[in-house]
Formats: C-alpha cells, structure tokens, sequence
C-alpha cells in the first residue's frame, strides 16, 4: 500500500467540513421546530391566556407586522452590544496585562475586578444613568461591566498560565521581556481568552437590556417595557426573539472566528 | 394529671373556637399596585382599625416588586384584588384580561407633568424641543400628546425617555427638563424635601378626560361580589374616619409598618393625600368610564372600546 499523501487527506477534511456545517445547521433546525412544537402544546394543552404566554404564530406575525418598529430598535440595542464588547474586551485585556507586567499593582486591581462582578449591574444601573444619561453611554457601559471580569480572568488566567518551558525556552534564547509577552505569552493565553470572549458575546446583551429597562428612549428593552404596558405580550416575545437571536448569532460567528484564528491548543 | 389534662382540653377548646372564628372570616388577597404609601390610607387604616373584620374579611396584603404585575396575576386568578389604574385597566380589558373595576380608592388624577420651579419652564409651550422622562405605563403618548397639544406642541417636537423609577432624582439633577408620571401628593413633596421646588402641570386641566387614579380590580370570571361590597364599606368606613380624625388617622396609618412608614415624605403626601380619597368607593360613573375609553381609543392606546358596563359591574 502506498504511502497515503497528505495533500489527499486535507483535500479529504475539506470536503467533510461542509457537510459538518450542514449537519449543524440541521441540527439546529429540529432543535428549534421541536421548541416551537412543544411550545405550542403548552398553549394548547393549558390553554394559556395570550397575556401569560402567546403561542409562537402570535409572536411570528407580530415579528413581520412590527418588523420595521423591531429593526429600528434592534440597530439601537445592536449598537449598544458592539460598543460595550469593544470597550469591555480592550478594558479587561488592558486589565490583565497590567496585573501581569506590575505584580504589585495586582493586589490593588483585584479587588476592582471582583467588585465589578459582585455589585448587580440592576443595583447600579440607575446611578449609572444619572452620571452618564440617558443616551447609548450608559448601556455601553453596562455591557462592557458585565463582561469585564469574566474577560479580565479568563485572559489574566491564560497569561498566568505558560508552560514553563516556552519560558525557559525564551529565557535561553534571551528574548526581551516584550518578545516574550508578543511571541510566547500573549498567543499561548488566546485559546484561554477565546473562553471568555465567548461568555462575553453572550452575556453582554444582558448589560445592555438591564441598561434600556432603567432608562432610555429606544432600543429592544425600551420596547419590551412598551409592550408589556400595553398587553402586547407577542411583541415583547418577539423582541425577545430578536435579542436571543443576537446573542446566538453572536455566539456562533465569534466561534468560528476564534476557531480560525486560533488553531493552536497547548 | 388531672389538671393538666383539663388545661389540655381548654386550651384545645379555646384554639378551635378561634379557629372556627376565623373560618367564619371570608380571607382576600389584596395586592397592592407599589409599597405601603399613603395612597393605601383607607386600606391600611381598616385593616388596622378592624373594619374588615367588622365586615366578616381577613385581608391579606401583599406588595408586588413591579407595579404591572398585581394586574396580571388577579387575571391569571393568583389573588383576589389588586390595586390598578384606571388607565391600565381600560388597556388591560381591551387587551382581553379578565378583569373588571370592584372599587375606587382614589377618583381623580394624580399623575401629573412636573418642572422645577426654577423659571425656566413656565408654560407647557416652553417644553418644545425639551426632553420629558417617564416611567412606561403605555398611555404617555396619549396624554403627553394631549397636553402638549393644548399648548400648541407636538408631541414629535419633544424627546421622550423612559426613566423607569428614578423620576425625582432624573428631573432634579437635570438629565430631563420634565417629568411624566409623577404623582401630585408625592414626587413633588419628594423634590422639595431635596431641595427642588417643583411645579405642576394637570392633566384634566390640559384636555385630558378625568379618570380614577387607582382603583381595585377583580378577576371578571371569578370575583366575590359579596366580599367585594364588604371590602367596599370596610374603606368607606375608614376614608370617613380618616377625614374626620386626619391626626389620629396618621398615627394609625404608620402604626401598620413605622420603621418605613413615619417619614417626612409620608407625612407630607398624606396630607395632600387627605382631599383625594374617593368618599364613596363602592360609586361609578359609567359615562366617565365612557369617556375616558373614548380618549384612549382615539389615541390608538387601545384597538377597541370595551363598553364600561361590561368591566365596570353594578355589584
């Protein structure tokens, strides 16, 4: 038998790719039909009242009739997301490497860091309003506190954690202090950072909503808080349908990025 | 032994006879529409004078975490009063609940548009191109609307941004230039408690149709007319005692919970309070009811008018 060649087998992986993707995406299809199904039984079965619980239809055709209404108050929300990841990501980042590079200044941030997650962003978030207004600053904000710690550990743990002998590696080859940071530590901490970045797509609409729900003019939570008042509880599903589907979308597009860009493990 | 089992067999006695004393008691959940303030007067002081025992009622107060919500578990028939709006109510039954008004406890506006008093707003025309904070309740654009427009503003011509609870605080550190939403025996003893005098605006007196504050809703398939014209008489009877004895009435009112209750707030909303409990809790006027509807439905608040003998029963 031949030896096999390599370039057959990638080729070969390549093709399996596709299909993999397929597959998911099929997956991910039954999963939501089949939630969508059992939803509806509830409906039926407990016949429950439209204003607890409308059955997916409702919410479906509130989601095209209103879709104009959703779309303006989805880019707000979306805006909101996005700024707060950037500022959360470049803050905890920021963070880590500072407890990292100054050890003493470690013992002072550490307990920042850990009152950022230990205070509820709800507790604070009408404080926040009054120091930053009502406008997009204060969900920026409250997206990125809510990201901060996990992103601040994950990335501090990752960059903690070389292994000892890319060090020593470093160390024989008398790389300056910065090499080590740029070519050894930072790239070995990715796939760490890479989990916290992940939790931070997900959770980060949460900061921005909690922000909307306490004070704001537009955006998916102001227009849930609309809904409700009225008794449109298919619109507030169906803004809420908007905003799970942000977070999964965000979930995934951030996976394959990460996959991509990060296609080493230790 | 003897005597112990003699004791025994009192004290069994005396624990059924109270027992069946209190199974004579009909028992009523009422949730309240906020905390205990001095809006509940009437309430807080039956329940403490014993007028709803008078009346054969155990009531059983709760406060809800979200003021939307006692509405909706009296339709889901979770308790068996709530205290609501009468503008939440007209929206409510448009929107289907299952719900219909058992009571009044407060007949004329509170909510109000509220300015500091500082001379920069003056009239409600001053407000164009300004920012107005509110806490949602679904019928602002309605209402801002129509009292805007007395003055010759559009509503488009204003911002709105909803400050959730924090209307006092948003209007005194000038993140809005007025208020929606704030109650005329309340926010405005709250801001010049702070330091901020502040002025209002009425609604009723800007092309806004009168309507009950708050009134007590019950579940329409489910309500205890019987109990609901006992709990009816229990406030009257204590609204009659409040404007009577106001002093003696306060300290009955703080008696209920005084560690949160006798404040300097308190005591001064109660006495603008005083002037607007309903006289006559059990008393409608449908036409009113009508006509608030009206008001509404040409707003496009609501899809259709639900017809007020149908929400509002003679009980």
């Amino acid at each position: 038998m031949p030896p096999r060649n390599p370039f057959t087998r990638s080729a070969q992986s390549a093709e399996v790719k596709p299909r993999k993707i397929g597959s998911s995406l099929l997956q991910g299809v039954i999963t939501v039909i089949v939630i969508l199904a059992i939803w509806q039984c509830i409906v039926i079965f407990f016949k429950m009242p439209s204003f607890i619980l409308p059955s997916p239809g409702a919410v479906l055709q509130k989601l095209v009739q209103r879709a104009d209404v959703l779309v303006f108050h989805a880019w707000v929300t979306m805006q909101e997301i996005l700024l707060g990841l950037l500022l959360g990501l470049t803050m905890g980042l920021f963070f880590a490497l500072q407890m990292l590079l100054f050890k003493p200044l470690k013992r002072w941030l550490l307990p920042i860091l850990i009152a950022s997650q230990a205070i509820p962003v709800f507790a604070i978030a009408p404080i926040l309003m009054l120091w930053l207004g009502y406008g997009i600053a204060s969900k920026v904000v409250m997206a990125a506190l809510i990201i901060f710690f996990p992103v601040t550990t994950c990335c501090y743990d990752g960059l903690r954690s070389t292994p000892t002998g890319y060090l020593d590696l470093a160390q024989t080859m008398s790389a300056s202090r910065w090499q080590t940071l740029r070519h050894i530590r930072l790239p070995a901490a990715l796939p760490t950072l890479a989990s916290g970045i992940r939790v931070a797509v997900v959770v980060a609409p949460i900061g921005a909503v909690v922000g909307e729900w306490v004070g704001s003019s537009a955006g998916l939570g102001y227009l849930m808080l609309q809904a409700n008042a009225r008794m449109m509880i298919d619109e507030m599903f169906a803004a809420l349908f908007i905003l799970a589907l942000f977070s999964i979308s965000l979930y995934f597009m951030t996976d394959q990025c990460l996959k991509r860009a990060i296609h080493w493990r230790l | 032994m003897n005597n112990r089992i003699k004791k025994g067999c009192v004290t069994l006695l005396l624990s059924v006879l109270s027992l069946s004393a209190c199974a004579q008691n009909k028992r009523v959940t009422l949730m309240l529409d906020w905390f205990v303030n001095p809006n509940h007067g009437p309430i807080i002081v039956a329940l403490q004078q014993g007028y709803f025992d008078e009346q054969g009622l155990t009531v059983k107060i709760q406060e809800p975490a979200d003021p939307s919500l006692p509405a909706k578990l009296v339709a889901a028939n979770k308790v068996d009063l709530a205290i609501s709006y009468q503008t939440s109510l007209t929206i409510d039954v448009a929107a289907k609940l299952p719900l219909i008004r058992a009571s009044t406890l407060i007949s004329t506006p509170l909510n109000t548009m509220m300015v500091l008093d500082n001379g920069k707003i003056n009239t409600l025309a001053d407000l164009k191109g300004k920012k107005i904070g509110i806490a949602i309740a679904g019928n602002e654009e309605a209402i801002i609307g129509t009292m805007l427009q007395t003055a010759g503003v559009n509503y488009s011509d204003v911002e709105i941004i909803h400050v959730g609870w924090a209307l006092s605080s948003a209007l005194a550190s000038g993140k809005v230039d007025a208020i929606w939403g704030g109650f005329r025996n309340f926010e405005s003893n709250q801001l010049a408690i702070e330091g901020y005098p502040s002025k209002a605006f009425y609604p009723e007196e800007h092309g806004v149709p009168m309507y009950d504050e708050l009134v007590v809703v019950a579940n329409a398939d489910h309500y205890d007319a019987d109990a609901i014209g006992k709990f009816n008489k229990a406030i009257e009877k204590a609204t009659a005692y409040i404007l009577n004895h106001p002093k003696k009435a306060w300290t009955i009112f703080v008696s209920y919970s005084p560690d949160t209750l006798d404040n300097e707030l308190n005591q001064r909303a109660w006495r603008d309070t005083l002037t607007r409990f309903d006289l006559r809790p059990a008393a409608v006027d449908l036409k009113r009811y009508d006509e608030f509807t009206q008001f509404l439905f040409d707003h496009k608040v609501i899809p259709f008018k639900p017809k007020s003998g149908d929400f509002v029963p003679t009980l």
